[in-house]
């Protein structure tokens, strides 16, 4: 059975600076459901509202209206927090502090303490590759070193549901293809996360399912097969240009098109219009050399869904 | 319970890597040091030399402590407000606060533990300068005043009314600069100078609007002047306190600044 770890009901968020003179809604009645064991990730341009969402789920900041629900506990409680792991976008830890210490004092208030607590902090730096740094004060860590040292103290207490906001922020394509694996480990044993990420491309790699965050609103929420597909759009590549010889009626009802070199695209409603087409096209004489399914990179989706929502604001 | 000893914990090792801590101890050590220098090595001190005419002690032995003690107790103070005004700012800094607000701990169970924090390491420097030289004091002069002690307990005190001040700025503009500005101008300035006003020009006062506008201020305003003085006194000299008055105004004031602290942190956005 799967449950929802994260349940936001009407979630919103208003800031307001100045004294009260200037006003930004940063997240607008946001419904979100993720359910456990899945990694989710929540794509939005800068600004967009993602941290917010994070902070809010947390306690960090106090929602304006609505509620939400983490593990089933209402986010007021600080209790479920010890099942819980983060890693802040900017994280920031005393510079005096040597990454051993880091761990050791987060882990300890966490509840973890003694023997476990000594065996944990080795464990993680060896997972994320920081053992030999362990002594050394974090104020003369590298960029990417610090995001291994967050990870590793998001991952101290051994959390069922863990938030990462740009975790790859800063680390090297070695580092991140590191850190991809040590999610989908993670994945593997049962825990959830929650991604914030503008790297769609690598969101692409891992996720379950995507949510698409503009300005405070959820534009779209779904697996990213769902997102990314173009149902009846196919591509196809032929010989010499003799498809001018259709039919233009023909050449208007599937919308050919012509694309780079010999590529083609076309759109059709079902299996059985695609067909047809393909029958057209050759008794036409039209060498078929190639065909595929048109998809969209989650790239490409998401800068037109966004397109279109700053489209739909003028009007 | 716990969580609040971490922070203590973990804010006493901020101070000590902090240079300030350290030039603390040392000026208390070189303290302890002259104090054993002079007072060991010269074969015979006379006590009566030190004239005990206009003083609030009835022995001598408690009037050197004193006399030695007095001026750094002030010292330390305006060294351990400077060290520890950025204690609560720095929790507040962006990225770390974050983190801190994700573990399972309580808003105020942080700022407990940054307030206890703060005390302990004023605690801990303070007991090692006055324990060094008493001890000095009372070998030389094979008198053991248990009652100069106290004084520890006094500045300790004096020094968390001033602390809770700097924490609610500390909150309030999450910057260590003006918190630090308004204890420095309420320890040296303010405090002192309503006490004066109190006490030896308030008979002088025609305007009764303006003994009320004294009187106001004087009661609300902590008074470190009086803690560290008559207060101090009487009990380094084995006294019973005469006027608890300063003492619970002042403990009011704490209590309050940083019942106000808490109840902003508990709904401050980060
Ligand atoms: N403490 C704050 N006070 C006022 N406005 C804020 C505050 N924090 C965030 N905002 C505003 O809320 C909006 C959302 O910010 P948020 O940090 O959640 O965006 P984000 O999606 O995480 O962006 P990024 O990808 O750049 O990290 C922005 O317009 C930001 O200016
Ligand atoms: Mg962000």
């Amino acid at each position: 059975m799967s449950l929802n770890v994260i349940e936001t009901s009407g979630l919103t968020k208003v800031y307001s600076s100045s004294f009260g003179k200037r006003t930004v809604e940063a997240l607008t009645e946001l419904n979100l459901h993720v359910s456990d064991g899945m990694i989710f990730g929540l794509l939005g341009p800068n600004g967009a509202g993602k941290t917010t969402l994070i902070k809010l789920l947390l306690g960090i900041t106090f929602p304006t209206r609505g509620s939400a629900k983490i593990l089933g506990e209402d986010i007021n409680k600080y209790g479920f927090k010890n099942k819980i792991g983060y890693l802040p976008e900017n994280h920031k830890y005393p510079p005096y502090l040597t990454g051993g210490n880091v761990l050791q004092f987060f882990g300890k208030l966490s509840g973890m303490e003694g023997a476990e607590l000594d065996k944990k902090i080795d464990e993680m730096l060896q997972l994320v590759q920081l053992s030999k740094w362990k002594k050394t004060k974090v104020k003369n860590y590298s960029k990417g070193m610090m995001q291994r040292l967050g990870l590793a103290q998001a991952m101290m207490n051994n959390p069922e549901l863990i938030f990462l906001d740009e975790p790859t922020d800063g680390v090297d394509p070695i580092g991140r293809k590191e850190i991809r694996d040590i999610l989908i480990e993670l994945k593997n044993q049962g825990k959830t996360i929650f991604l914030n990420s503008h790297l769609l491309s690598e969101v692409e790699l891992i996720t379950d399912r995507v949510g698409i965050l503009n300005k405070g609103k959820l534009l779209r929420e779904g697996t990213v097969k769902e997102l990314t597909e173009k149902k009846e759009e196919y591509k196809v590549a032929i010989e010499g240009d003799s498809i001018y010889s259709l039919p233009q009626e023909f050449i208007q009802k599937i919308n050919l098109q012509k694309m780079e070199n010999d590529y083609y695209s076309f759109k059709v409603d079902s299996t059985q219009e695609l067909n047809n087409t393909l029958d057209v096209l050759r008794n036409n004489g039209i060498i078929i050399k190639e065909i595929v399914q048109q998809k969209n990179t989650l790239e490409e989706m998401f800068i037109s869904l966004i397109k279109e929502a700053e489209k739909e604001k003028v009007q | 319970m716990k969580n609040i000893w971490i922070v203590t914990w973990f804010t006493l090792k901020e101070a000590m890597a902090r240079k300030v801590f350290i030039f603390f101890f040392i000026l208390s050590l070189l303290a302890i040091i002259i104090t054993g220098l002079i007072f060991l090595l010269s074969s015979s001190v006379d006590i009566n030399a030190f004239g005990m005419k206009n003083m609030p002690y009835d022995n001598p032995v408690t009037m050197i402590e004193m006399m030695i003690i007095s001026p750094l107790t002030s010292l330390c103070l305006l060294l351990a407000i400077f060290s520890t005004a950025s204690f609560v700012p720095i929790m507040l800094e962006k990225g770390n606060i974050d983190l801190l607000l994700s573990k399972p701990v309580s808003r105020d169970q942080l700022l407990w533990g940054k307030f206890f924090g703060g005390i302990l390491v004023v605690l801990l420097n303070i007991a090692f300068l006055v324990i060094g030289v008493w001890l000095i004091i009372s070998i030389k002069f094979s008198s053991w005043n248990f009652a100069f002690l106290n004084i520890i307990i006094t500045v300790v005190f004096t020094f968390a009314v001033l602390y809770s001040l700097m924490i609610l700025f500390g909150v309030l503009t999450k910057s260590s600069t003006p918190g630090m500005m308004v204890t420095y101008f309420v320890f040296i300035i303010l405090s002192p100078l309503l006490f004066a006003a109190k006490d030896k020009f308030y008979g002088m006062i025609a305007s009764s609007l303006v003994k009320t506008i004294i009187d106001i201020f004087y009661y609300i305003i902590p008074k470190t002047s009086e803690l560290l003085g008559t207060i101090t006194n009487d009990l380094v000299s084995g006294k019973s306190i005469e006027n608890y008055q300063p003492i619970l105004t002042s403990l009011a004031f704490l209590i309050l600044t940083m019942g106000i602290s808490i109840s902003v942190f508990r709904k401050k956005d980060f």
